[in-house]
């Protein structure tokens, strides 16, 4: 089928980029995937392990439909996917045009090294003399000039910094593939103005520039340098403050009137500093401060000179951006109190802790003092550096350092022992996502990971033992002091650097801290028509949060592409037919890349090929030199064009032979990729010459290419409809998402009419109206004929699987039932407020919950000027080991919510708040913060003493511990508002007929956690809302659209491709023991009782090679896999 | 809950008694078909019998020292899918136990059938039984001499190997037993219905019974594993191992004799397994020579990787080995250090999981180097 296919940019290759390119991608549409780091993975490539698996799993994001469409390795290491092009090191330089019709400018800085042609060999870091504190480990730990940026990547091509770079040439003679180039000539063509009226300046900087080999010119004057400026072109001019006559910003104002494009940095001495600082808004690039420094100086010049020296510029025209950009952290040695942050060697911060602790860091992993390399014995956290702090100007939470702490030290407990002690410094312990709070209790019980809850005031390190000593004040007010070996600073979220010129570009709007804002009920849509939000671009999320936001992202951008028209590209050629070899004797072709005998000396070509040639598989063995090179690429090209033989194997440096290289090669000979296979025969002998393990090595790509069958595209046909079950905001924005797209939607809920909670709801903490935005959902539900509405129905059953289920419905009124065919579902059943009778809930009309008081308020039943007192207590019968064992994460933002409001309609009313920890995370910390600028009163109680209650006539007492006081505390309520927590409201039986489970607290349970958060294990079944776990309206519906965003990879194409890789069965030797059944863990396999057979859904199958494994006499195999397929491969080199 | 009943034996005749008991079972509504061993027309030989006509009980030899082959093979057979009749099937310990783990992997079922297992006497190899039983009243001779207390060699042949280190003489759970009186054990609420229909008069288990098995378990047990040790000191290297294996000829007959070698065909009968000419000669290229036929020691090291968990150490391979291969030593050693990782015994329970089809997130750290991955 021909569609129009659409165009889309994700800016951020971190993991928010990466889901939304995928999506988008998996869809169908052209994607390009920028980031200014010159790798993927974003702040994850620094990150080992990931809470709260204790794992990495990235992978898991990868397709898994059409998976043939994408690479199936390491995403920490790459991505390959057919419809992304991905561009790293790459600068965003200006967005212009209309929406849907972008034009988006691209810069690239100069690279000395041409990613095309290195190796990765590192013959050049051995030779390169300079060594600089590494950046990829946040400067611990040493690095060449020369270098690999993220040491991972595959392919991974090396850098030179220029920075530091003394340009003694050594690695332009060591590289052995000639991919370096000094930019000597290019220095020289860079003209430098330097104005100063002091002689002995300009000579000395004169002559560090032309060390550097810049072309200098200088004048004594603002009025010579102007006429100097209008003889020739310069690239940057450096111009002194104070001089006689013109001064500096004077001659600044001039240079710019005539040359606007000028970069222009001015120098100065301390007394005009401020001046300096001026001429920044008048037009200077920067400013220099003197004296100077050639160490200091050069770098600073190369850096102007990095920034301008731009080689690439490219304009690409998209009809729709996603900015999934990130945030930064915050720097603690830039603050008031840095806790001697940057003196203290033992003071880290959770990022270079992250460093210190992984394989792949400075230590190899190995924790010690970094004061003294002893061994750490005891380690602190300090929760919320730069985070809920007035001082540092961060009215906010960043949402994942409790996580991320807790983390660091289970890790710490885990590599080092239990003996090691951990206590981790906090003020509320925010651990609100859907399994956090077990995850901490497990931290506290199991792991023994002791929690303060306390602000440290003084940080000394101790000069006689080492360490560091500590002293705080608990609760009480009682001072304590002890010594640790290394403390980590838990630092906050900031806005990306480039921040500000991003949202200029885009057109976005920025919050009040810097990080982009969305419109309301979204998370993604920015408020710029065609600019969407991805990620932790508004602020710093978790893996799980940031991969359903990216969803959201991707969801609004294709439906905003959809909306256009689909795009503005051509329509693609028409799919590729292959040769058909399935009746030919296997015969490959066999090429040798020699490397200009780097591999292989012209001598040994007879030996190898005489050997190669004894297998009767192989037709031909040919040499080729450099088919990284044009002319190298065009031998090989002419020779896989014209090729008789049936399979291909090319034996090249890993670069050569990446999946696109292969790809590249099946469409030149016209076979199916899966017949072309590729060797790396260059990296394990980055030194040494051995021809016999490049012999074993090619000897091992033509066993697996020997037997390969020709591939034959498997499809399964897709119903392109969806079933959503429930029709609360989450079921019905999911709906609302994939109607848009052009599919039906069958949408069943079990009430009368939809809305679910935003019937009762009146309005978010920030003031916006539910009402409203209900009305406006359901009228657009009401209108769009894709949508058909089931009201008061049930789902009684359902079979199949993705592409095709079977479900049938029950009216509960008329008691007919229907059948539905449809490709996917989504479960959005909801979830509702717990009941309870604590507190005399129920008795007492007094107390009510936190939801019937919103009803209260609003039907007029509650007049709040008639209150004088009202208590509020969290966690009513919550995240207690017998009940609700999790945080239902909107309570305490509903309690805040209301209590505002409360304190709106009657200032003078009294209200305090019986809390365990204020779950206010992210930008909800500032309505913390105005709660107790209004008077409102926060008790912090401990579970085991939580507050008490006995009526007393209207009103009720309620006695709690005051923690600060020591003392407890009586208050006399007019009401007392209970925050009960959410249960879900996902009966398992429903969950159970799509195949799909529910986790011990009734919620339902994700394939994983992190990486596919709202997927069931099962494809085609995903779930959003409430029923999927606690979250806000705005979160709920970001859940809906990434559901929709997953459901339309599988109905968006009338049939889905399975992948070469996958299981197969031989019914002859089958003994239907369903050993492989049982193994499946994608539940791709069932028995078919009528054929009496185990078949295999094509689809469903990742080709993990379980079945293959526990099957005894290979009755279940593995395409690309076969037995003998690795047995040949395993006897070449033996 | 265990009920125990009793059966009158006449003139010390064990074998007329039991048959006559098995009539009766045949006779009630309970039982529809009886497998159970019985002596073929032909002189000395005993084999599996399907008997549906209860006058076909009168050669039925279940006591005989005859084991010719590991009838839960016929077990399964008989049960993989329902066959719409009620059946008893009538095995030793260690054909109950291979029997158990077939039916974990589902080639066979309990539904409508009832296992009746005898204590075992032992059994001689196939060899040996067919010239012990050529003189007359062989089976007699056999269950009275041992029965009678006689631990060596009856008429000069001594039981089967494995039956010397079995520590499984008694069907746990499942069961009927002997004296002057037999026992009746119905270990199962099945066992329990059928013997009620019986008109049985209740016994109880005499005290100097336990004594005797726990006596014989031990005796054979310290046999067990001084075998084990001696099996592992001979194949504690490739090198030993191969050599002990050298003698296969490849005939695969002790697969086919395993009960729970339950796979339709063999990977080795298959084309996996069936080299290209171009492929030997590359290997004696590569290495100079080759032994053939090829793949000998990687058959026994693939049946001790598919086997180990599940075997009960009934000893037909090395029953069936023409070259007289100690199989069964190897084979039992190496499934016991297999069974005792993962806390499992073959045929034990019928509940029990095979572990291999069960997955731990948190499982032997040190082996899968990964510790909670998710």
């Amino acid at each position: 089928m021909k569609k129009k296919i659409g165009t889309a940019m994700v800016v951020g290759a971190g993991i928010s980029g990466i889901r939304s390119a995928l999506d988008l991608a998996e869809f169908g549409y052209r994607v390009t995937l920028v980031d200014k780091a010159p790798g993927i993975g974003g702040i994850l490539s620094q990150l080992d392990y990931q809470f709260p698996t204790d794992g990495c799993g990235m992978c898991k994001m990868l397709p898994l439909v059409n998976r043939d469409e994408s690479s199936q390795t390491c995403l920490r290491r790459g991505l390959f996917h057919e419809n992304i092009n991905i561009l790293s090191g790459v600068q965003l330089k200006g967005i212009q045009g209309e929406p849907g019709n972008f034009k988006v400018t691209l810069e690239k800085p100069a690279s000395a090294i041409d990613p095309a042609l290195c190796l990765g060999c590192g013959e050049c870091a051995a030779v390169c003399p300079v060594e600089v504190p590494d950046s990829f480990n946040l400067g611990m730990g040493l690095r060449k000039a020369v270098y690999l940026p993220v040491p991972h990547m595959i392919p991974n091509a090396y850098t030179i910094d220029f920075k530091h770079c003394n340009r003694c040439n050594a690695c332009v003679t060591a590289c052995p593939a000639g991919a370096i180039r000094l930019p000597e000539e290019k220095r020289k063509q860079f003209h430098i103005l330097i104005v100063d009226d002091e002689l002995i300046v300009r000579d000395s900087l004169k002559e560090w520039l032309l060390d550097e080999g810049f072309s200098v010119d200088m004048a004594d004057s603002g009025r010579a340098a102007l006429d100097l400026l209008s003889q020739k072109p310069f690239h940057l001019m450096l111009t002194d403050i104070k001089m006689p006559g013109m001064d500096g910003v004077e001659l600044l104002t001039r240079a710019k009137e005539l040359f606007p494009t000028l970069p222009i940095v001015m120098m100065t001495a301390y007394a005009t500093v401020e001046t300096a600082v001026e001429a920044l808004k008048t037009g200077a690039g920067d400013y220099l401060l003197k004296p100077f420094d050639p160490r200091t100086f050069i770098p600073k010049i190369l850096e102007i000179y990095q920034a301008m020296d731009m080689v690439e510029e490219q304009e690409l025209e998209v009809n729709a951006l996603v900015l999934a950009t990130g945030a930064d952290y915050f720097d603690p040695s830039k603050s008031k109190n840095t806790f001697g942050y940057g003196i203290y060697p033992d003071m880290v911060t959770s990022r270079e802790f992250e460093r210190l602790i992984s394989g792949s860091g400075p230590t190899h992993g190995e924790l010690l003092r970094r004061s003294d390399a002893k061994p750490v014995q005891r380690i602190a956290w300090f929760q919320c550096v730069g985070s809920r702090d007035f001082q540092t100007n961060s009215d906010f939470c960043s949402s994942v350092c409790c996580m991320h702490a807790v983390k660091e030290a289970r890790l710490v407990k885990e590599k080092l022992g239990p003996q090691v002690e951990t206590v981790i410094f906090y003020m509320d312990m925010r651990a609100f996502g859907k399994s956090y709070h077990a995850y901490q209790t497990e931290a506290d019980q199991r792991y023994g990971i002791r929690f303060e809850r306390s602000r440290v005031h003084t940080v000394i390190e101790n000069k006689e033992t080492g360490g560091l000593d500590v002293f705080y004040a608990d609760h009480e007010g009682i001072r304590h002091g002890e010594q640790f070996d290394m403390i980590v600073l838990s630092i906050g979220q900031r806005p990306g650097s480039d921040m500000e010129s991003l949202a200029r570009m885009a057109g976005l709007t920025l919050n009040e801290w810097g990080f982009a804002a969305s419109l309301p009920f979204s998370t993604s849509l920015s408020g710029k028509e065609g600019v969407f939000l991805g990620g932790s671009i508004s602020g710093l999320k978790d893996i799980s949060d940031s991969v359903i936001q990216a969803g959201s992202a991707s969801l609004c951008a294709s439906r905003f592409i959809h909306s256009k028209g689909g795009g503005l590209s051509p329509e693609p050629d028409a799919p590729t037919r292959f040769r058909d070899v399935t009746r030919e004797l296997p015969k490959a072709l066999v090429m040798v890349c020699t490397c200009g005998q780097a591999v292989l000396e012209k001598s040994e070509e007879a030996g190898l090929k005489k050997d190669l040639m004894k297998d009767p598989v192989v037709g031909e063995v040919i040499f080729l030199d450099r088919i990284c090179t044009e002319k190298g690429w065009a031998g090989l090209t002419a020779l896989v064009s014209g090729a008789s033989e049936n399979r291909l194997l090319i034996g090249a440096c890993l670069p050569c032979t990446q999946p696109l290289k292969i790809r590249a090669l099946a469409q030149l000979s016209n076979l199916h990729p899966g017949l072309v296979g590729g060797v790396d025969i260059r990296s394990f002998q980055e030194r040494t010459f051995d021809v016999s393990a490049l012999k074993d090595t090619l000897k091992m790509g033509i066993a697996l290419l020997r037997r390969v069958d020709p591939p034959s595209d498997h499809f399964v046909p897709s119903i392109r409809k969806l079933l959503v079950v429930g029709g609360g905001i989450a079921g019905m924005t999911a709906a609302l998402a994939v109607a848009d797209h052009g599919f039906e939607v069958d949408l069943v809920e079990q009430q009368p009419c939809l809305g679910g909670n935003l019937i009762w709801l009146q309005r978010t903490i920030e003031g916006h109206d539910v009402r409203v935005f209900c009305q406006d959902t359901l009228a657009r539900i009401e209108k769009h004929p894709l949508v058909h509405v089931h009201p008061r129905s049930e789902v009684t059953g359902s079979f199949g699987s993705a592409g095709c289920f079977l479900t049938t419905l029950r009216d509960t009124e008329t008691d007919l039932s229907q059948t539905l065919e449809h490709g996917a579902v989504i479960l959005a059943t909801g979830g509702k407020e717990a009941e309870t009778s604590a507190y005399g809930h129920g008795e007492n009309p007094n107390t009510v919950t936190q939801k019937e008081l919103e009803q209260r308020l609003s039907d007029g039943t509650l007049t709040p000027d008639r209150l004088e007192s009202v208590v509020m207590i969290q966690c009513v019968e919550s995240r207690e080991a017998s009940q609700k064992n999790y945080c239902s994460r909107i309570c305490c933002i509903s309690a805040l919510k209301n209590a505002l409001h409360l304190k709106e309609l009657n200032p003078d009313l009294a209200i305090y708040i019986f809390y365990r920890d204020i779950m206010a995370y992210g930008f909800f910390e500032h309505y913390y913060t105005l709660a107790r600028k209004k008077d409102i009163i926060f008790i912090q109680y401990d579970p085991d003493h939580p507050p008490r209650i006995t009526p007393s006539g209207e009103s009720i007492c309620v006695v709690g511990m005051e923690p600060v006081l020591g003392l407890p505390l009586e208050i006399t309520a007019d009401l007392v508002v209970l925050s009960t927590g959410v249960v879900p409201m996902l009966p398992k039986s429903l969950a159970g007929c799509f195949g799909a489970e529910t986790d011990a607290s009734g919620f339902f349970r994700e394939a994983e956690y992190k990486w596919r958060p709202v997927d069931s294990l099962k494809e085609g079944v995903f779930a959003c809302g409430l029923c999927h776990s606690p979250r806000s309206i705005t979160e709920a519906v970001a859940s809906a659209e990434a559901c929709a965003q997953r459901a339309l990879r599988i109905i968006g194409n009338a049939r889905i491709k399975a992948a070469s890789v996958t299981a197969q069965v031989h019914h002859s030797l089958c003994s239907l023991c369903e050993r492989c059944i049982e193994a499946c863990p994608y539940g791709a396999r069932s028995l078919d009782t009528d054929l009496m057979q185990i078949v295999v859904d094509a689809v469903m199958c990742q080709g993990c090679g379980s079945c293959a494994a526990v099957c005894p006499n290979s009755a279940s195999v593995l395409a690309g896999f076969k037995d003998q397929q690795v047995f040949d491969a395993i006897d070449a080199i033996l | 809950m265990t009920l125990f009943s009793k059966i009158e034996v006449k003139d010390k005749d064990l074998s007329s008694c039991l048959q006559g008991f098995f009539v009766s079972l045949l006779a009630s509504d309970k039982i529809d078909a009886l497998l159970i061993p019985r002596q073929l027309p032909h002189k000395a030989v005993v084999m599996p019998a399907l008997i549906y006509n209860p006058d076909d009980l009168a050669q039925a030899d279940p006591l005989s020292p005859a084991f010719p082959l590991n009838a839960a093979r016929m077990a399964s057979r008989l049960t993989k899918k329902s066959s719409g009749e009620k059946l008893g099937l009538v095995l030793r310990p260690c054909e109950i136990r291979a029997f158990i783990e077939l039916i974990k992997l589902r080639q066979g079922s309990l539904e409508d059938v009832v296992i009746i297992g005898l204590d075992c006497l032992g059994a001689y190899t196939n060899r040996d039984y067919a010239k012990f039983a050529e003189t007359e009243g062989s089976t007699r001779r056999f269950y009275e001499q041992v029965l009678g207390g006689c631990s060596g060699p009856v008429d000069r042949y001594e039981l089967a190997g494995a039956c010397t280190v079995c520590e499984h003489p008694v069907p746990e759970n499942y069961g009927v037993d002997h004296a002057t009186e037999v026992l009746v054990e119905a270990a199962t609420s099945k066992g329990e219905a059928l013997v009620q229909g019986l008109n049985l008069s209740k016994a109880s288990e005499p005290a100097s019974r336990k004594k005797a098995i726990d006596g014989l378990v031990s005796d054979r047990t310290a046999k067990r594993d001084k075998m084990m040790e001696e099996t592992s000191a001979l194949t504690s290297s490739f090198e030993k191992l191969s050599q002990y294996l050298s003698r296969c000829v490849n005939c695969y007959n002790c697969r086919v004799a395993c009960p729970v070698c339950y796979c339709k065909e063999c990977v080795f009968v298959t084309d996996v397994f069936d080299h290209d000419p171009y492929q030997y000669l590359q290997w004696a290229r590569k290495k100079g020579k080759i032994k053939m036929p090829v793949d000998t020691d990687f058959f026994h090291l693939t049946r001790m990787a598919h086997i180990g968990l599940t075997c009960v150490g009934c000893g037909q391979c090395s029953n069936a080995c023409p070259n007289d291969i100690p199989l069964m030593e190897l084979f039992r050693t190496s499934a016991h250090g297999a069974q005792k990782a993962f806390d499992y015994e073959a045929g034990r329970r019928v509940d029990e999981p095979i572990p291999l089809s069960v997955f731990e997130k948190d499982e032997y750290p040190e082996v899968v180097g990964i510790k909670g991955a998710s």
